[in-house]
């Protein structure tokens, strides 16, 4: 049955000041989107947002079970002169690592993919920095943060120990400085 | 409202819940495994608190409705 008005007064959008007084009641939508359904999906949100973090935990457990990083020689001090860089791969051979003499003298190593999006960095003598070209990022040769440009987390720290002039990558650290 | 506190209990463990998804997605690239866990135990027991405040609040809105 057409349940309309022939005037046209009784539909949507109608020319009618009385019934555009009633425009914004739609019984379908309140019957949809109302408070009930409201806080059930906040609660639905919430419970998800909870589980979503499982999967993370349990990445973590098989991670905590893995084995501690090995000693590993990178290179003779000798072969490494003030200014100068090498690379090498720690502590996988498909993670890659620049081990730097810095001008100063001080000897530092981290994994070279840049936390941003994963470009290799470079050692820069001039400004003694990383220097990520993708993007422009800078990390401070010092402590592996980032200075400037979009990485917002520091690179990977590589513990080093150097033994009869023989320097040897001994572990890995995530979060430093 | 007389089932106002399962509000304030359903979006407090969503303002919870957030928070533990950022911690634990940062505790995880910093291969922070323990904090991980702890976040992510926080995360489900909040998110157990959220779905029993959501029976409970159900229980009490429903009940209303059936007295009317």
């Amino acid at each position: 049955m057409n349940t309309e008005c022939k005037k046209g007064r009784n539909v949507k959008k109608s020319k009618s000041d009385m019934v555009n007084l009633i425009g914004n009641v739609d019984q379908k939508d309140d019957l949809k989107y109302n408070r009930r359904a409201f806080l059930k999906t906040a609660a639905g949100a919430s419970v998800a947002l909870g589980l979503s973090t499982v999967p993370f935990s349990v990445k973590a457990m098989m991670g905590m079970a893995e084995e501690e990083e090995e000693r590993v020689e990178i290179t003779k001090l000798a072969n490494l002169p003030k200014g100068e860089s090498l690379t090498f791969n720690y502590p996988t051979e498909n993670d890659a690592a620049i081990l730097v003499h810095s001008v100063n003298g001080e000897l530092v190593a981290y994994n070279s993919a840049c936390t941003h999006l994963m470009c290799p960095v470079f050692y820069e003598k001039d400004s003694d920095t990383l220097l990520c070209p993708c993007h422009k990022g800078y990390f401070d040769i010092n402590n592996g943060h980032p200075i400037s440009g979009p990485p917002q987390r520091e690179l990977p720290l590589i513990e080093l120990e150097v033994t009869n002039g023989t320097i040897f990558a001994t572990g890995r650290k995530y979060r430093h400085g | 409202m007389a089932n106002k506190k399962y509000w304030v209990i359903i979006f407090l463990t969503i303002a919870i819940n957030v928070m533990m998804v950022q911690w634990t997605v940062e505790s995880y690239l910093g291969r922070e495994y323990e904090q991980v866990v702890l976040f992510s135990g926080i995360a489900i027991v909040s998110a157990c608190i959220a779905f029993i405040a959501l029976v409970y609040w159900k229980r009490v809105e429903y009940e209303a409705e059936q007295h009317e």
